[in-house]
């Protein structure tokens, strides 16, 4: 532990609040109508993370296994849930489809990490699981949306040349690949852009956690690029997986454009 | 030689609303056939039907005797292929977007002596091959698509009104390839035209489609000449359900 740690005070945070009530003022000086929107992200900010330290003291000491793979499940539905309802019609099969490649992308990700790579121990501790998981699904849900944005629109605004090349006697997937690939593209360059910039411009969270807490440096920056090498494996699996189901939900088995998943 | 193609009591509904109701005809093999007929008469879903871009909700279509469905559409799509009403041309050379089709189906060949018969069949020479395929006039852009269509070595052409977005003069060039496409090559064409003047033009057998059913199926000469139908007489002169032939 860092032995000069200061443990902040609830009036200590409450005086940080005073910097958001700040940002609300600037918000109503230039007329932003941001006011409502800032008070609400603070308490929620405040009781979300509140209850999470409840939560995880809890799970903490009891640590059954059904009990972290329940809260990781939940974290992934939520995710899931997340992405589809950022979509212009956010249907079930949407959200099943964005549960499936997260759970998938995240999943296979922390089983890596922590089974293969790190050997933590018992393989359900949730001091390495929940934390991991929720780096990992934090940054895959950002790509998940925009892979499911990108192929939507593309598809929708390319729906002529789509079926010029199924014309041509193009399969469904042969006449998806480009807004696929696209898609693909715009879900994995965020990550990439972190990847380019980490340290130099930004202080990744967790490792900048870590150091506050009292963590050697050098472990802390261990974690981090793990972090980073999980992020970027998850956000691949996820927005493979994603774009793979998705852009097969716009045709038929016949190789025809389902005209319900264009209209409106 | 080009399959027949049959449609028996062909129904669509979209959305609730008919858009093709009780359709039965026969195209058959190096026919030249223009389907005419009001906006929202449902020309464009027959061919849509025949490319089997969409199925219809009722009724079958048949490729000689063989149900769409048990054709793969793949193949079907190469045998019956359709040109649309807004040319989309891909990025790339007017060579590239030949080669498109070859490229979908491995292995890719790349013969240009077959390029330069299928640009020239479509009223291109050879000299097009190496432009950009992004800058050339709505016309060109038109006939590429038409010749890329011919790479796959088609039957039966579909044409949906493909002079829609052309000036007169490209028009009248581009159903003069049209017609040779048909008499020369001995490719049945089915096309979709606005134009009455076009169907008189290119001859064969003319399909009247009213309110998505078959008003009239004629030969273009007696169509023209002596309509069999009132329907026929009202779309010839002007008068049919507001529409401006």
């Amino acid at each position: 532990m860092n032995p000069q740690l200061i443990d902040p005070s609830w009036l200590q945070l409450a005086v940080a609040a005073g910097l958001v009530l700040i940002a609300i003022g600037v918000s109503a000086a230039r007329g932003l109508g941001l006011e409502r929107d800032l008070a609400v992200a603070t308490v929620r900010t405040f009781v979300q993370l509140l209850a999470l330290g409840y939560v995880l003291g809890f799970v903490f000491s009891s640590a059954r296994p059904a009990l972290i793979v329940g809260i990781l499940l939940f974290m992934l539905t939520i995710a899931a849930w997340t992405v589809a309802g950022r979509q212009r019609r956010p249907t079930n099969r949407l959200r099943l489809l964005v549960l499936a490649s997260l759970t998938s992308g995240c999943g296979l990700t922390l089983v890596l990490a922590t089974e293969v790579i790190l050997r933590i121990q018992p393989w359900y501790n949730p001091y390495y699981l929940i934390p991991l998981m929720g780096m990992v699904i934090g940054n895959s849900l950002n790509s998940a949306t925009l892979a499911v944005e990108r192929l939507d629109s593309d598809l929708r605004n390319t729906r002529d040349r789509v079926e010029a090349l199924l014309a041509l006697g193009a399969t469904s997937r042969q006449a998806a690949a480009a807004p696929v690939h696209d898609a693909m593209k715009a879900a994995m360059i965020p990550i990439i852009n972190s990847m380019m910039v980490v340290g130099l411009v930004s202080l990744p969270g967790m490792m900048t956690g870590q150091i506050l807490g009292g963590s050697v440096p050098l472990v802390a920056i261990k974690y981090q690029v793990l972090i980073m090498y999980m992020i970027a494996f998850s956000t691949a699996v996820t927005a493979f997986v994603l774009t793979t189901l998705r852009a097969r939900a716009y045709f038929t088995p016949a190789h025809q454009l389902r005209d319900e998943m264009l209209a409106g | 030689m080009p399959p027949t193609i049959r449609l028996e009591q062909i129904c669509v509904t979209k959305r609730g609303r008919p858009v093709l109701t009780d359709v039965t005809l026969t195209f058959a093999p190096g026919g030249m056939y223009s389907i005419l007929g009001s906006s929202g008469a449902g020309k464009t879903t027959l061919l849509r039907l025949l490319n089997r871009l969409e199925d219809p909700t009722s009724g079958a279509l048949r490729l000689d005797d063989t149900p769409y469905p048990q054709v793969s559409p793949v193949v079907l799509r190469r045998r019956v292929a359709m040109v649309f009403q807004v040319p989309v041309v891909f990025t790339g050379s007017v060579q590239d977007n030949l080669l498109m089709p070859q490229r979908l189906q491995q292995p890719y060949d790349g013969d240009v002596a077959t390029l330069r018969r299928r640009l020239e069949l479509a009223g291109l020479d050879a000299t097009f091959l190496d432009r950009d395929a992004a800058r050339l006039s709505v016309g060109e852009k038109q006939r590429v698509c038409m010749a890329r269509a011919l790479m796959t070595e088609p039957e039966v052409l579909l044409l949906d009104e493909p002079t829609a977005a052309l000036d007169p003069t490209a028009a009248r060039r581009l159903i003069e390839s049209v017609a040779d496409l048909n008499r020369q090559v001995g490719l049945t064409v089915i096309m979709v035209s606005h134009q009455p003047g076009q169907a008189r033009a290119v001859g064969g057998q003319v399909v009247l489609l009213v309110g998505g059913g078959v008003a009239e199926r004629n030969s273009a000469a007696e169509f023209f000449s002596a309509p069999a139908t009132e329907n026929g007489r009202s779309y010839l002169n002007g008068t049919l359900r507001g529409d401006l032939p």
